[in-house]
């Protein structure tokens, strides 16, 4: 169309090429290959077959290096590799290694494009597969964006595949046959004869032989492992407290420290008086580390009660001071051209549209919302001079390697980033300011390790939450449908704070996550427009579980909902109506087979909402039943269907679809992170109480493969949560609800 | 002071207002309870004393008395779980996992007093232990599995 | 000494099933680790507890006198000054750190006061049950622990959960002052037959005795205390008795 904002195919290219520095790469620094880093520290008799897979005598490494939150990223990765291996990974020491340029991710730029997912044209298709090049250059190594399967599916099994054939090839060479006479079971190559030799004992040969790489994957009509249920390899420390997290890790001679940071995210300290903190029993130190004070302690609680006991005054926050304040400042920038950040969807006229007639209006409110994970964030830290040594649970530990190398003044190779099982993340552990201060506090206990924990106050005031948002729909209906959609969003941009902080870089270009999740669903309505704009930045805003759908899910999904009740039609069936895109009818059709679906009516006081989101590539409805009590809303069943293309782990699949529906619901009944004087208010879980086991309805989880290409599953379930919530409500009560948390307008049991 | 974990004695110097939670991690080395909250609202540190369910961050360590602590790698180990353990290994209950050795230890003990519990009263026991990931649907199939075998015997 | 308590609590019990006395571990005392109580142990557990008088654990010692009981002279508080005396019983009896736990028939106890914003049940479902200690499910002392003894700033962390040295727990059903007026809490604290069966001077002495009744004047936390004093309170409850316990209604 060629209106300014409005969505061209260049467009995408201004992001990236400006993030790769701006520079126009050859072609030869995209192709060349990337060192494998195993072989850089290999002992006598250890092979190391690709970047994933180490053998000796005593046995198999498995590398998997996305990051386990809680997702199942580490077994998953496994099952890969000894899917084509052919062994029992739960022998395998499995360790997320040294990060490295080899584990670039890259999948986890793919849904940045401005193409949403179920368009699979060839140029759609080229732009995704583009974005693994920006993600090789800048040595993208991070777990995120539900990519850990999609990145890792393919090159994985390769990797299990390429070390099978090499050690077949090592057997081949020490027994005199050829490969061909060989096949492989359980750890073992198993020779004509019928003998077995464990790879154990290929390993030396392995490791003198040039790997085979001609290798073929075989379909998974033949898989062994995949596809089926099983048990994720972590689950039984998890269940015996023998699961060490980064908060847990103890090391000779270590300190604790605990930090105060200026509840205005950013702002400094203006002056701090330590004299009581520092006669406290246990504490070492007391010094002033960037927009905070640390004290060093023997003890983590000695430590966080000296900081307790420290006055400091604090510079003014860096954003407006209230919650009020805040959004005044987002609602300014809905509707307003020069604000105007993205249009990424204009299908038809809606403009002509919204003259005629009758026009349907409402405003929508998502709040900020911390992402408080039950492992609140810690770093330990040892800094020498030709050292920095960090263990933490991260989700990006080469950005974490180079803050950390500029901060010490180190070469990056001299920093050693020991990535660490996390007690759940949800976004947060994609931030390292955490980190950073326990490498400046390190820095100041040089040659010590330092450990520094945040309370669960300071982790849940010092966090970078979920942006708040407000969107603006219209709309209009003939003849029983729904003919126009407009939806304006204002929000600030997450990205270009997230990305800023990991590069340092002014991220130039649109923030398509402002609309993502509403933008880029698979609705043929005739007038359709969905319009981002940019407030400015204010409070420093992160990625949250399901990013930008986290918020449009519900805006999109409860405008739909609205207008169709409007226009009188059935809200699961118009849905299907208007859904041209064959793998996310299919969803939504088979969601109203499971749930029995007959209109949102359950008879009195109780109803039924369904809503769809598709985000990551997954198409995912869902139908939730309700009731209303006279104590308040109880949320009865929820019914769920996804299409990941393909299921790797059934087991691990309905545990995260029913993970993210209850984390989806539990912000969405009673969350928020609201500001006060430039602080946020909620700063332990009496405040942010989420959902409890008693609350929590029953699963039905269904997952379709009809869709080509294989996704993940970390995060599809929460943009349709909260709105099939909020549509369930009103079929039970007739109470429309605009705003999250929901319970600003109704009770819950 | 002299404390009793998991069957050994301890001697330990604190102050005597330190919560058992920090004694036990901190001190001993002990890490299977988790800090999660520090003020009851999560039960990710909860611990067994003389049998009894205690959140650990909540008890001052002047107020254990003489009395046992149990924790998590008191109750079973990967070698010898216990049957609840073994339950939630088998339902693949745990996603992150930080709640979950509180989870089991809240578990345990009620169906030593609870062992034919109701769904009512699974509710009313385990909803003051948070899951930040949503894994109560599978607490709850868990919970009734480990109770059905301890009942066989 | 606890025998001699548990017969006279067993005579002032409410109704309740009437049970033999056995002597049973409970919490807080050192000794047999727990086997399976089963629903007659907690039934035993709850005569023992909740009566108030007696407090669990023999290494918990009875409370230092904080108070001075005096009553007034017979004949020396008017009707107007009894009632004067009730209305501030009222305002204690009646604010949160009291009537929170004051809930009657339900065994939910309450989170209502400046510090909670909109009043509710207590959050994580949590009931204390016919045991009124929560025995039959989640006792009240797993978040609440109880204290060795009386130590000082025990509640200081905001929004923890407050101890005292003694077992936590509802009051009785009788004694129910949450949402109730000014009449009906009259009516049933000057009654023996839903007061515990005491005199005025008793219940003073209870006040006295029972250390969670002084939280409610020392809650710490960040949470309004009740209002006066937990003497002026046991002043003006002896007061009252002496002027005859005058009730608004009257």
């Amino acid at each position: 169309m060629g209106i300014v904002g409005t969505v061209t195919r260049r467009t995408f290219l201004i992001g990236t090429a400006a993030i790769a520095g701006g520079v126009a790469f050859g072609t030869y620094l995209v192709k060349r290959p990337i060192e494998n880093p195993l072989l850089a520290d290999l002992k006598d008799g250890e092979a190391a077959i690709t970047p994933y897979i180490k053998i000796d005598a005593s046995g198999i490494t498995l590398i998997t290096p996305r990051a386990d939150k809680g997702q199942g990223a580490y077994s998953i990765q496994a099952r890969l590799i000894a899917e084509e291996l052919d062994f029992d990974p739960a022998t395998a020491v499995i360790t997320p290694g040294m990060p490295g340029p080899a584990y670039y991710n890259s999948a986890v730029l793919e849904e940045g494009v401005p193409f949403p997912a179920y368009d699979d044209s060839a140029i759609a298709e080229t732009a995704r597969q583009f974005m693994s090049v920006p993600a090789k250059l800048m040595s993208m190594q991070m777990t995120g964006g539900s990519s850990t399967v999609p990145d890792g599916h393919h090159k994985m099994r390769m990797a299990g595949a390429v070390a099978r054939e090499t050690l077949k090839e090592a057997a081949a060479q020490q027994v005199g046959v050829d490969r061909s006479q060989l096949t492989t079971e359980d750890g073992h190559v198993v020779l004509p004869d019928g003998k077995r030799i464990a790879y154990t004992e290929l390993a030396t040969t392995a490791a003198s032989i040039e790997p085979i790489t001609d290798v073929q994957l075989r379909p998974s009509s033949e898989w062994k492992h995949l596809g089926k249920p099983t048990q994720r390899l972590d689950m039984p420390a998890k269940c015996t407290g023998t699961e060490k997290y980064g908060i847990d890790l103890v090391v000779d001679g270590m300190v604790h420290a605990a930090v105060r940071a200026n509840p205005g995210v950013g702002a400094g300290v203006k002056s701090f008086d330590a004299s009581s903190a520092e006669a406290m029993r246990g504490v070492q130190k007391v010094i002033a580390i960037k927009n905070g004070v640390a004290v060093i302690a023997d003890n983590t609680w000695r430590a966080w009660r000296a900081a307790d006991a420290i006055d400091i005054t604090w510079e003014q926050g860096p954003y407006p001071e209230n919650t009020d304040a805040i959004f005044a400042e987002i609602e300014k920038v809905i509707d307003q051209d020069e604000f105007r950040d993205h249009r990424n969807r204009n299908d038809g006229d809606v403009d002509t549209a919204l003259t005629a007639g009758d026009v349907f209006e409402a405003t929508y409110k998502v709040p900020y919302l911390a992402h408080a994970p039950m492992e609140p964030m810690n770093a330990l830290v040892r800094v020498t001079d030709t050292e920095c040594e960090i263990w933490t649970g991260t989700q990006i530990p080469l950005f974490v390697r180079d803050h950390a190398a500029a901060m010490t003044g180190l070469d990056k190779d001299q920093v050693l980033v020991y990535v660490q099982p996390m007690g759940g993340s949800f976004g947060h552990k994609l931030e390292d300011t955490h980190v950073l201060q326990a490498v400046e506090i390190a820095i100041a206990m040089k040659g010590t390790p330092v450990k520094m924990v945040w309370s669960r106050e300071e982790d849940m005031t010092h966090d970078y939450p979920r942006p708040g948002s407000i969107a603006k729909g219209r709309g209009t209906v003939s003849n029983g449908q729904v003919e126009t959609f407009d939806l304006s969003v204002g929000q600030s941009s997450l990205m270009a704070d997230w990305f800023g902080r990991l590069t340092g870089l002014a991220i130039p270009g649109p923030d398509a996550t402002i609309t993502t999740g509403s933008w880029d669903q698979p609705f043929a309505i005739p007038n359709y427009r969905v319009t981002g704009y940019r407030a400015p930045t204010m409070v420093p805003v992160s990625s949250w579980r399901s990013v930008g759908a986290s918020g449009n899910g519900f805006f999109h999904d409860c405008l739909l909902d609205e207008l169709i009740h409007k226009a009188g039609a059935d809200p699961l069936a118009e849905r299907i109506r208007l859904c041209m895109h064959e793998d996310s009818r299919k969803v939504l059709e088979k969601v109203g087979e499971i749930s029995g679906w007959d209109g949102p009516s359950m008879g009195e006081n109780r109803g039924r909402g369904v809503a769809f989101c598709l985000s990551f590539g997954v198409p995912t409805a869902i139908v939730t039943e309700v009731t209303n009590t006279e104590a308040g809303i109880t949320i009865d069943k929820v019914y769920t269907v996804v299409d990941v293309g393909e299921v790797l782990d059934p087991t691990n699949l309905e545990a995260q679809v029913f993970g993210g529906v209850v984390f989806g619901m539990a912000h969405a009944m009673n969350c928020e992170t609201t500001y006060e004087n430039y602080a946020a208010q909620q700063n332990n879980y009496h405040a942010y109480e989420g959902m409890r086991l008693y609350q929590t309805p029953e699963f039905e989880t269904v997952a379709l493969t009809n869709a080509k290409k294989i996704r993940g599953i970390g995060e599809p379930s929460v943009p349709p949560a909260a709105p099939s919530l909020a549509n369930a409500i009103f079929a039970a009560t007739g109470k429309r609800i605009r705003e999250m948390p929901l319970n600003k307008h109704i009770d819950f049991v | 002071m002299q404390i009793d974990v998991n069957g050994k004695a301890f001697e330990v110097e604190v102050e005597p207002e330190m919560p058992l939670l920090w004694v036990l991690r901190d001190e001993l080395g002990i890490t299977g309870p988790k800090y999660g909250c520090g003020i009851a609202q999560c039960g990710a540190c909860t611990v067994h004393v003389d049998g009894f369910v205690v959140r650990s961050c909540q008890l001052a360590v002047r107020d254990l008395g003489n009395r046992k602590v149990t924790t998590i790698e008191g109750l079973g180990s990967p070698e010898a779980l216990h049957a609840v353990q073994a339950a939630w290994i088998e339902h693949q209950v745990a996603q992150c996992g930080y709640c979950q050795s509180g989870q089991i230890m809240q578990a345990a003990s009620f169906l030593k007093t609870n062992p034919n519990p109701s769904d009512e009263q699974i509710d009313a026991v385990m909803s003051s232990n948070l899951c930040r990931c949503g894994t109560y649907p599978r607490i709850r199939s868990a919970v009734k599995a480990a109770a059905k075998k301890l009942q066989e015997g | 000494m606890i025998n001699k308590l548990f017969e006279v609590s067993m005579t002032r019990s409410l109704p309740l099933v009437s049970l033999p006395f056995r002597a049973l571990p409970i919490p807080l005392t050192s000794g047999r680790s727990s086997g399976s109580l089963g629903s007659l142990g907690f039934l035993i557990l709850l005569v023992a507890v909740f009566s108030g008088t007696l407090t669990l654990s023999t290494s918990v010692t009875a409370a230092e006198d904080k108070v001075v009981i005096n009553p007034p002279a017979e004949g020396s508080v008017s009707q107007q000054e009894g009632l004067q005396a009730w209305a501030r019983i009222f305002e204690v009896a009646s604010h949160p750190r009291c009537a929170n736990c004051h809930t009657g028939e339900s065994d939910r106890p309450m989170w209502s006061g400046p510090s909670y914003g909109k009043t509710r049940v207590h959050g994580m479902n949590v009931q204390a049950g016919t045991s009124r200690i929560g025995a039959e499910t989640l006792l009240c002392g797993t978040c609440h622990t109880t204290k060795s003894e009386d130590w000082d700033n025990a509640n200081a962390t905001p929004h923890a959960a407050p101890r005292v040295a003694m077992n936590w727990a509802l009051a009785p059903v009788e004694a129910h002052w949450f949402g109730q007026t000014s009449e009906q809490i009259c009516a049933q604290l000057r009654n023996p037959e839903t007061n515990g069966d005491r005199t005025m001077r008793e219940i003073a002495e209870h006040l006295n005795h029972d250390l969670i009744l002084h939280w409610a004047w020392a809650p710490g936390g960040g949470r309004e205390p009740a209002p006066y004093s937990l003497q002026e309170h046991v002043n003006d409850i002896l007061a009252w008795g002496v002027a005859g316990t005058p009730c608004p209604q009257d």
